[in-house]
């Protein structure tokens, strides 16, 4: 009799294209902008239809406002959550594309329903884009929901695959017992926390954007900047409480290994230590800036330390996946050999992309202002 | 081979035809609809022509809609769908190519951006950086396709790759160029295609305007498909041409709808977009929007067509399988390591199971696409066992079984469980029944006077008793060839059918002289 022990496929044999330390920082840094833009994705979205409904009552002109503002911003959120979503894997696939294809083929028919869904919520938000504001119907809103609902559920998709793809033992019987790839990983009990802790955590980095936004609204339109500026920070505090007592639920759903590196081990300390640190000045330096009359540059520093707190936490995030691994899967043992000349290439190319970003942003930013200058005149 | 296989009851091939196909139609388009747009404004500045512009504007906004959305996101469809069907594949394109992809993102992502602001800066930007940046959407656009041509190529023709594993090589392989310039003839193609669709909403006379303009540019891409289509296809490998030849009769279907596609894009462009405009009405669009939708999927369908059995030609098998883990599939079996299957009993029809959806998973079923169920008919266990030995000596376009005798044995149990035992003496009619047995055991080699291994040259004026001494030895006669396993009263029926057949059809030959 054949006596099966864990499956996991092996490494692919070619050599990885470059060293491991330039692999994870691009991974790492990718992924951040990918966060960024995907909170704004998501938060926008629910945000855009919480004010879209209340902004249909002639009371709440500012609501109305904002869910215009977002609609026009909404499609762009998606189109850079998906660029750097695809870089993200591209880097996640070189590493681990042993543990993420499996994990993948296993919840087959869900990661496949991701494409259909993007497509969806992405068509749901150019809908709401040409039907927001003094246009906005029943209809435009409904669809804004649903968008955001297919948006939510890719998330909830996403959460199964990255917490299956470190767990091997669970693989074989998962396959035994329906190999159509009709699974979720949700007999992990730190997907359902880890989750919510992404979707609290969307709405704390959107906040904290809008607010940095209100601040730059207020110099033209002082009641909407403001407004958005009061009710943002205090959204933000909010957020943050949850977040604390999701986040202790999360801590404590993942097995003991894994959450003893961030009160054990030194790096893990100082990383959760200083994370939480900033997210706490965070949440002083927003409550502060919205109390004050005027935008106050305590709203930036404000965001820049939400900003470094989830970079912080992508980084833990990262810490957690290897110690969830560290049994099946070690990176260092993979073999590099790195392809110069074409790392050189991507390099220069890369710098020549930035600059040309660059020099197209610009040009919108000043084209706004003429405009602005032939309308003065 | 180590990956769980997706079982979907269907090949996982055809899901990747579905999203691949409809995204090389729109990303094509978003590349020469790119060219398009910026040179159709330049056009309407030049000419002073406010109704070209405002059509360019809503065109623009079509694009963007059309390529962005769906165009960007089924190609990421594309990594999801390879990923989850062919994950050995994707996992060695992307270890060999990651860069090669670092760099299409960047393009990828500036192109983004550019279509971004293109549509929806018309009233922000001046008119020269607004062409600015239309051109930088179009050499961004342009550029994802230079790199990504590389990797679609190398998988038909790896050239050097095979030996040096060097990424340049892969990249600029044998059939790099000519590629890349048939894809660039159909954006132009596709170009003109979508923007006689859009011309719809206009009044009569500007679209004939724009008919006339697209329409050039859909017969310029249209006239330099068939050389590049001969360039790419002389550079293919003998045994890809070998298929397109003949060897798979399959084949000749995409190449005439291909070849019919062309030629009536080219007629309808010259009467109906040049000579008469007005002509071009919604169904003549509508059809032309099919022909060159079935141009795009005949072609790609032939790309993929003519890589048979391969993934990466001369290194990965369709289903998975490195050539170089052959040997030692062969020796120590299919489960010399770990696996994903269903049971433990290797000697079972269940293990068989899990062997087929392994190994001929990838290009089969049971019962729909390719379908197994007709093909084994009156296969017994021992015969079929025997037959594993030999399936990629069949049509050429099957790889080596990756197992020893045991996964043998237990495949072979399993195909053979999927028709009912044949009693080939219990049919009444003895030429039916000889055909069918024929079929069974020699057809999936042999004719008897086909282009496939043609056995008349050695029955012809010879007797049922000459085969039928021959068939117990057969497996000595050729180390190719299974042995024969049926009855004595089926090798007569054999023995007869193959006699008889092999004198009629010369009877036929020389009367026909």
């Amino acid at each position: 009799m054949y006596q099966p022990n864990i499956p996991i496929p092996a490494a692919d044999p070619m050599p990885l294209p470059g060293p491991i330390w330039l692999l994870k920082t691009l991974l790492l840094i990718v992924f951040f902008l990918h966060v960024i833009f995907m909170n704004c994705t998501l938060a926008g979205g629910l945000t855009a239809v919480f004010n879209a409904v209340r902004g249909r009552s002639t009371r709440h002109p500012l609501s109305r406002k904002l869910s215009a503002d977002l609609a026009r911003v909404l499609p762009v959120f998606v189109a850079f959550t998906v660029t750097l979503g695809v870089a993200s894997l591209l880097f996640l696939q070189v590493l681990y594309g042993n543990l993420f294809y499996t994990s993948s083929i296993l919840i087959g028919v869900y990661w496949f329903s991701v494409i259909l869904l993007v497509i969806i919520g992405y068509y749901g938000y150019y809908y709401f884009n040409a039907h927001s504001g003094d246009k906005a119907t029943t209809a435009s809103i409904v669809t804004l929901s649903l968008a955001v609902l297919c948006f939510l559920t890719i998330g909830f998709i996403f959460t199964n695959n990255m917490t299956l793809m470190w767990s091997p033992e669970k693989w074989l019987a998962m396959y035994r017992a329906r190999p159509s790839g009709a699974h979720l990983n949700l007999s992990d009990q730190s997907v359902i926390p880890r989750y919510l802790h992404t979707i609290v955590g969307a709405f704390g980095v959107f906040t904290a954007a809008l607010a940095h936004y209100g601040t730059v609204r207020f110099k033209k339109d002082p009641e909407y900047g403001g407004w958005l500026v009061r009710r943002s920070t205090i959204v933000f505090a909010g957020t943050t409480v949850l977040q604390f007592l999701i986040g202790m639920w999360f801590l404590m759903s993942m097995p003991k290994n894994v959450a003893l590196i961030f009160f054990r081990d030194g790096v893990g300390v100082a990383i959760f230590a200083v994370a939480l640190l900033a997210v706490l000045a965070a949440t002083i330096l927003l409550l502060i800036g919205g109390t004050a009359k005027e935008p106050s540059p305590l709203i930036h520093a404000g965001f820049g330390m939400v900003l470094i707190t989830v970079a912080l936490m992508i980084v833990m995030r990262d810490m957690v996946r290897t110690a969830y691994l560290n049994p099946y899967f070690q990176m260092s043992r993979l073999q590099v050999s790195p392809q110069i000349g074409i790392i050189v290439v991507f390099l220069l190319t890369f710098g020549g992309g930035l600059a040309t970003l660059v020099w197209m942003l610009r040009k919108v930013a000043n084209g706004k202002t003429r405009q602005a200058a032939a309308s003065a005149k | 081979m180590n990956f769980p296989v997706w079982q979907l009851g269907f090949p996982g091939g055809l899901l990747i035809a579905i999203v691949a196909v409809t995204h090389v139609f729109i990303s094509h388009f978003a590349v020469g609809g790119g060219a398009f747009l910026v040179l159709s404004e330049r056009r309407a500045y030049l000419r002073n022509d406010e109704a070209l512009l405002s059509y360019v504007r809503r065109h623009s906004k079509f694009f963007a809609l059309l390529t962005l959305v769906y165009g960007a996101i089924s190609g990421v469809g594309i990594w999801f769908t390879i990923g989850l069907v062919a994950p050995e594949a994707t996992f060695s394109l992307i270890r060999t190519f990651m860069w090669a992809w670092a760099i299409e993102w960047v393009f990828f992502f500036v192109e983004i951006t550019a279509a971004i602001i293109y549509y929806s800066q018309w009233d922000r930007l001046d008119r020269s950086t607004h062409m600015a940046i239309g051109w930088i959407y179009f050499v961004a656009a342009w550029m994802s396709l230079f790199v990504i041509n590389g990797i679609i190529t190398y998988q038909l023709t790896p050239g050097r790759w095979l030996i040096t594993h060097n990424v340049w090589d892969g990249l600029f392989n044998p059939t790099y160029w000519p590629s890349l310039f048939l894809r660039t003839s159909m954006s132009i193609l596709l170009a003109g295609v979508f923007g006689m669709l859009t011309a719809m909403r206009e009044r009569d006379e500007v679209r004939d305007r724009i008919n006339r303009w697209a329409g050039q540019w859909m017969i310029i891409g249209a006239l330099f498909l068939p050389g590049f289509a001969w360039w790419y296809y002389s550079r293919f490998p003998d045994f890809s041409r070998a298929l397109l030849n003949g060897t798979l009769p399959a084949a000749q279907h995409p190449i005439r709808m291909g070849m019919l596609s062309a030629a009536l894009i080219l007629l309808i462009g010259l009467t109906c977009a040049i000579w008469k405009p007005r002509a071009m009405r919604s169904p003549i669009v509508a059809v032309l929007v099919f022909l060159a939708f079935s141009l795009m999927a005949s072609g790609e369908y032939l790309r993929e067509f003519v890589r048979k059995p391969w993934v990466i030609n001369g290194y990965i098998y369709s289903n998975g399988l490195r050539v170089t883990d052959l040997p030692q599939y062969q020796q120590a079996g299919f489960t010399h390591e770990p696996k994903f299957i269903s049971t433990d009993d290797l000697s079972s029809a269940e293990y068989g199971h899990d062997l087929f959806v392994s190994q001929c998973g990838s290009c089969h079923t049971v019962d729909g696409y390719r379908a197994m169920r007709k093909r084994v008919v009156g296969w017994d266990p021992t015969f079929a066992k025997e037959m594993l030995a030999h399936i990629h000596l069949l049509r050429g376009t099957m790889p080596q079984f990756a197992g020893n005798e045991q996964d043998r044995v237990a495949l072979g149990k399993y195909l053979s469980s999927l028709n009912p035992a044949v009693n080939f003496a219990g049919v009444s009619d003895r030429t039916v029944a000889g055909k069918q047995s024929f079929d069974a055991r020699c057809g999936h080699c042999h004719t008897i006077n086909g282009n496939l291994r043609p056995l008349k040259a050695a029955f012809e004026g010879g007797g049922p008793d000459q085969v039928q001494a021959l068939l117990p030895a057969l497996d000595s006669m050729s180390p190719n060839m299974p042995p024969f396993t049926g009855t004595p009263e089926e090798a007569q029926l054999l023995a007869e059918y193959i006699a008889s057949m092999s004198n009629a059809q010369a009877a036929t030959a020389k009367g026909g002289k």
